[in-house]
């Protein structure tokens, strides 16, 4: 990993926020971590590996409900519960990702959306175990982690790990044959690579950080709700991924906080409007820009899982 | 096992099982006309619409405007009916000509995250529109009531979609295959290019077919309106559905869509008698199954 | 069968070999029942005029395209039918006719994410990628001349540069039979010649065998040991060079013109 001055001051900024920064920008901070984590998982997929998903806010649930469920009906503690998540959510994006990496790439962006969605229903419709649309309320970490100072550093720590993780397996030799995958899968099968094998790993590898980044959430929000799952939410990371770059690493993040602080300007005032803005923007983007946010994906799309 | 004591009446009930059928059958074509729309559009210019359920809210939402605006008479659910389709067909135009139109050449991805995009916008302007609130839409008196099928019961309302939408079935055969416009959209579903220089105004036959399939979205929201609760989020719930539809059908394919259209109406119907919590899940296996026999549907095309 | 040749292979030396190799396309027979032997060493050309099925037939053994009928025989080994990703392993090589390499990769890592999946390393997420095979992998790149490019996006080299790129990251895969389709394509005479002979100087070095489909006769008849010659999809003639150069069927099927210095390059695309 790159160690550059820009992400030292970064890492220093960040240690030092909670004592120059009222709680609600901490608050922010950490919400931006998240979903920084969760975007960067995403982009693992999409920039690094040129597969984009339509639903993956369903891992992302999948992680949320695990803490939860864990914490308030298991009454495990919160330490033991957090690293459960991108368990539960890795086994998801299994299941799932068999079946949608198999398929040419407009039916693998369909069916990852409808996957999310047979995701948020099955929550929906089980409040015997998920409280359905109430959702799972008190879902709190423990007295020492509570003060948004403290959640803070800890989700940061998390954050920090997991994408120090990330970092790593992106420039891993796993890594590499993804990009080589992404950027020809042909060549790719003809240097010895399984590329179904390889985007489903990558896929469940994606899947398994973004089920983190919900269980994290899930003790930052102190509740967890069936629209986590729901694929307005898929569009975030996808947004805040594209907004920030998804050729570089650190893109990601860069989006998140961009992202988080728009929302908070615009829900603030108009909350209706905030979807509409969302889409509008990312409308306009794709048909101002040549190249729509940067010519992607390489010159012939996204790589094209299951063809032979 | 409960489910099995609870079906066991069923088996064996005749009118029982004949009334479920129709009704699954029912919500099959409904489903028929909202995924063959987007078959079409996608067939033709190659774009996955996934606003298309959101054409189905907003038909459904303007069934309720419309009925509300025109005067208690009975014939005004019918005019409603009739009209509800165009308006969305209107917006289908606007949206085509507006925006498709400039990003045809670009990245599928690029299609589709715009086309995401547009369920936010579309979202946000119905709830701008029609307040956040449920929306209801009466069925008309003639059909209100519900006939004995077998002596079982069964809601008269659901004979109209049973009655419409087969003879909507068989107008889109015979458009598709006995004019000269089907002949060109079937055309253009095998080779664009080559009916460009045969002089063929291809941007304009986009524009109709989007059209097209919009408005067939929109007539499946409008006939659907007096069944469900019109509600924000019926749009994320039939995009799901059709989506599976399509898959399990094969894009592109008129005959597999409406296959799979009522095959997924049926499970739909008694997979709500059987598990009633989760029949999306069975809906699940069953296109888990299919694709790893047919990855590309029962009777779809090899994408490339 | 026309085996008549110097070097007479028994089976058992056979790197390659396809028996009745066939398919069709709606009512097209594309590759209509073809036998080739390649023994180890060889330097095989397949020729043949535009629509003789060469590129079809490359696909049929390398696995893209799923064959009707008949058998491909990899070093002894029934691999017909095989994933492309598996006949790589078992060391078939195989370069494109259309230029195809890692083009966001640079020049190193492409050789580098070779050599990785080939040393079955591509599952370890752990490691630094960038350090590993580096002095094997520079050595390809010597190889082929492109060691001064190393750092360069392999997608802004030149052509012939990306070629020689191509043929690098076949190699990195060791394979035991390298197949070439249209190698030379896209290039100026000199540096046709220039990467064939690099190719051949490779092959003589380290005993690979190499298949390759050509159009450009110069070509052929420098670099080739042995030549078949496809002809609505089946084998029309096989031999030294200098047999079928002197071959009348073949003389014939090029329109009757001389097959030698003086014959234009058939069939630019």
């Amino acid at each position: 990993m790159v160690f550059s001055r820009a992400l030292a001051v970064l890492l220093v900024a960040a240690a030092v926020a909670p004592l120059v920064l009222p709680p609600f920008f901490l608050q922010l901070l950490t919400e931006i971590a998240i979903i920084g984590l969760f975007a960067t998982a995403f982009n693992l997929l999409m920039g690094f590996g040129g597969m984009v998903s339509f639903g993956h806010a369903a891992y992302f649930a999948l992680g949320a409900y695990t803490a939860a469920l864990l914490v308030k009906k298991a009454g495990w503690p919160v330490l033991l519960a957090l690293p459960v998540t991108p368990v539960v959510a890795a086994a998801g994006a299994l299941l799932f990702g068999f079946f949608i990496v198999r398929l040419s790439h407009t039916y693998f962006a369909m069916l990852s959306l409808a996957f999310g969605q047979i995701v948020y229903t099955v929550i929906f419709k089980w409040k015997g175990l998920t409280g359905g649309d109430d959702g799972l309320l008190d879902v709190w970490p423990p007295a020492a982690l509570k003060s948004p100072a403290a959640y803070y550093y800890f989700a940061l720590g998390v954050v920090g790990l997991a994408m120090w993780a990330l970092a790593a397996i992106v420039d891993s030799p796993f890594g590499y044959a993804l990009k080589a995958v992404r950027e020809n899968p042909r060549r790719a099968r003809f240097i010895g690579i399984n590329v179904r094998r390889h985007q489903l790993v990558a896929f469940v590898i994606s899947g398994a950080f973004s089920g983190l980044a919900g269980g994290l959430f899930a003790f930052y929000n102190g509740s967890v709700f069936p629209d986590f799952a729901y694929f307005t939410k898929s569009f975030e990371p996808l947004v805040v991924a594209l907004l920030g770059g998804v050729q570089s690493f650190g893109g990601p993040l860069a989006g998140a906080f961009a992202f988080k602080v728009l929302e908070w300007l615009i829900s603030r005032q108009w909350p209706v409007y905030w979807p509409l803005f969302l889409g509008s923007v990312v409308i306009v983007v794709i048909v101002v820009l040549p190249q729509g946010f940067v010519g992607l994906l390489g010159r012939r799309g996204w790589a094209r899982p299951g063809q032979s | 096992m409960d489910f099995v004591t609870g079906l066991f009446p069923w088996i064996t009930n005749g009118p029982l099982i004949t009334v479920q059928v129709m009704s699954g059958l029912s919500v099959g074509m409904l489903l028929f006309l909202v995924s063959v729309g987007m078959s079409l559009i996608f067939g033709v210019t190659r774009i996955v619409n996934l606003a298309h359920g959101s054409f189905y809210m907003v038909g459904a939402y303007l069934m309720v405007t419309l009925v509300e605006v025109l005067p208690a008479q009975e014939w005004a659910f019918w005019a409603a009916l009739l009209l509800a389709p165009f308006g969305v067909a209107a917006l289908g135009g606007i949206i085509e000509i507006g925006l498709l139109r400039l990003i045809y050449r670009r990245d599928p991805l690029m299609q589709l995250i715009l086309t995401f995009g547009l369920i936010l916008v579309i979202g946000t302007l119905v709830l701008l529109a029609w307040g956040p609130d449920n929306k209801s839409v009466s069925r008309p008196d003639a059909l209100a009531g519900s006939v004995r099928i077998l002596g079982q019961p069964f809601p008269s309302y659901y004979l109209l979609v049973l009655g419409l939408a087969p003879v909507v079935a068989v107008t889109l055969w015979l458009i598709f295959y006995r004019t000269r416009w089907g002949m060109l959209i079937r055309a253009a579903t095998v080779d664009r290019e080559m009916l460009g220089a045969l002089g063929v105004n291809v941007a304009r036959l986009y524009t109709q077919v989007f059209m097209f399939g919009s408005w067939l979205a929109g007539l499946g929201g409008a006939l659907a309106a007096p069944t469900v609760a019109v509600a924000l989020g019926m749009d994320g719930d039939v995009l799901t559905t059709a989506f599976v539809v399509v898959v399990i059908g094969g894009l592109g394919s008129f005959a597999g869509t409406f296959i799979s259209a009522l095959l997924v109406g049926l499970l739909q119907s008694f997979g709500i008698l059987i598990f009633p919590a989760v029949s999306i899940v069975l809906l699940f296996a069953i296109m888990a199954v299919v694709l790893i026999v047919r990855p590309w549907g029962l009777l779809g095309r090899p994408e490339e | 069968m026309g085996a008549a040749g110097p070097e007479l292979a028994t089976p058992g030396d056979l790197v390659l070999q396809t028996v009745g190799l066939r398919k069709h396309f709606g009512g097209v027979t594309a590759v209509n029942g073809v036998d080739l032997a390649v023994p180890a060493g060889d330097l095989r050309a397949i020729i043949g005029p535009n629509g003789a099925g060469k590129t079809t037939f490359f696909n049929l053994v390398t696995g893209d395209l799923a064959h009707d009928s008949g058998h491909v025989y990899l070093a002894g080994a029934d691999v017909s039918g095989l994933p492309p990703h598996q006949l790589a392993r078992r060391g078939l090589g195989r370069t494109f006719q259309i230029t195809s390499i890692f083009r966001r990769l640079s020049v190193l890592e492409n050789v580098q994410t070779a050599l990785l999946s080939h040393h079955r390393r591509h599952y370890n997420a752990l490691a630094a990628a960038r350090r590993l095979y580096r002095d094997e992998a520079m050595g390809l790149l010597e190889r082929v001349g492109l060691s001064g490019q190393a750092a360069k996006p392999s997608g802004i080299m030149s052509h012939g540069d990306q070629r020689r790129l191509e043929m690098a990251i076949a190699l990195a895969s060791a394979p035991r039979v390298l197949l070439l389709d249209e190698p030379t394509a896209g290039m100026a005479p000199r540096e046709r010649l220039e990467l064939m002979g690099l190719v051949a100087g490779i092959a003589r070095d380290t005993g690979l065998t190499v298949v390759f489909t050509e159009h450009d006769m110069d070509v052929v008849f420098a670099t080739a040991k042995r030549i078949t010659v496809l002809h609505q999809g089946a084998v029309l003639a096989e031999g030294a060079p200098a047999e079928v150069r002197a071959n009348l069927d073949v003389q014939r099927v090029y329109l009757g013109q001389p097959v030698g210095d003086e014959a234009p390059a058939r069939g630019a695309r």
